[in-house]
């Protein structure tokens, strides 16, 4: 769900760690607990891994041993903000082949991934835009339905004024219908990039806000597990 | 108006980038991998102070103990 989905997306090349959003459910932990333990991962930092904090929304992080994959990160969460609960997540996922057919990878739709990541980090928020710039210029749907779910998505997410423009001016109708909903769609009917650009980063601003106050009671529950390890 | 395309704006290894496929993009960033950690890259997370996650005393520490596998053998004057 994290960088390794936006590198086979396109959005990045490189990624340090894997980040995994998991189905809590009693089996399903059992499964990931007996991954974790092939992998020699050990939990680091806080909060502890437990059922209860990712229920709260919390991400468990781990170090892998084993020598295949030594020092590598895993980090796994089970709930997001703004992002539909797992079992959603789930039926909408894509899955990636490697070229060989030896590996499957299932990633969190795009459209979802592009919610996960409005977040209030300055790095996210380029990679939002490369996201969805990718879609736009590799993705052109010739089934009608698809196309239309892929205009919505285009007009609801684009971060690319220019683009932005080009979209609308290609599709004023559907433009108008979203206008109502994006003043940055509004702007880009008008054509006026700086405008568009105004727009983008007021909805920027209010997305990290937003994720802010999401995170401040999780951030002082995590400071009181750092400071009950210190103390033992 | 003409469409625009990748190449007005993106550098060029972002527009070739872009044109790859999903499993193109896996097989080059294993190998990105392999030369990162042959170069002593750290798998620890980059330091984010924005990042609900962020914790400055194991930031600290971390400087501290140094990063494993990099060497300093010669600092220029700052």
């Amino acid at each position: 769900m994290g960088g390794q989905a936006c590198i086979l997306y396109g959005a990045a090349e490189f990624s340090r760690d894997i980040d995994l959003v998991i189905l809590i459910d009693d089996e399903n932990l059992a499964a990931l607990q007996n991954a974790l333990k092939e992998l020699q991962a050990e939990p680091i930092a806080v909060p502890p891994f437990s059922r209860e904090n990712l229920e709260r929304g919390h991400s468990c992080h781990f170090r892998a041993l084993d020598p295949q994959c030594y020092g590598l990160r895993i980090d796994v969460m089970a709930k997001m903000r703004g992002v539909a609960a797992f079992d959603e997540l789930y039926a909408r996922r894509t899955t990636v082949t490697t070229k060989d057919g030896s590996l499957e990878i299932d990633l969190l739709s795009l459209p979802d991934l592009v919610r996960a990541k409005k977040t209030q980090r300055d790095k996210d928020w380029p990679m939002i835009r490369r996201l969805v710039e990718v879609d736009y210029f590799t993705s052109q749907s010739s089934n009608s339905d698809q196309r239309d779910q892929q205009l919505a998505f285009w007009f609801a997410e684009l971060r690319t004024a220019g683009l932005l423009i080009e979209l609308s001016s290609k599709n004023p109708e559907i433009a108008r219908q979203h206008a109502r909903a994006r003043p940055a769609v509004r702007a880009a009917l008008d054509s006026s990039n700086e405008d568009v650009v105004k727009e983008l980063a007021l909805e920027e601003s209010v997305e990290r806000d937003l994720d802010r106050v999401y995170w401040e009671g999780l951030k002082r529950e995590l400071e009181e597990f750092r400071r009950t390890i210190r103390k033992n | 108006m003409q469409p625009i395309k990748p190449e007005d704006f993106l550098e060029p290894e972002w527009v070739e980038w872009y044109s790859l496929s999903p499993s193109e993009r896996w097989e080059r960033t294993t190998e990105l991998w392999q030369t990162y950690l042959y170069l002593g890259g750290s798998l620890d997370p980059e330091p984010d102070t924005q990042s609900p996650f962020f914790d400055a005393e194991e930031f600290r520490q971390s400087f501290t103990d140094g990063r494993p596998g990099l060497h300093i053998v010669r600092r220029g004057g700052v």
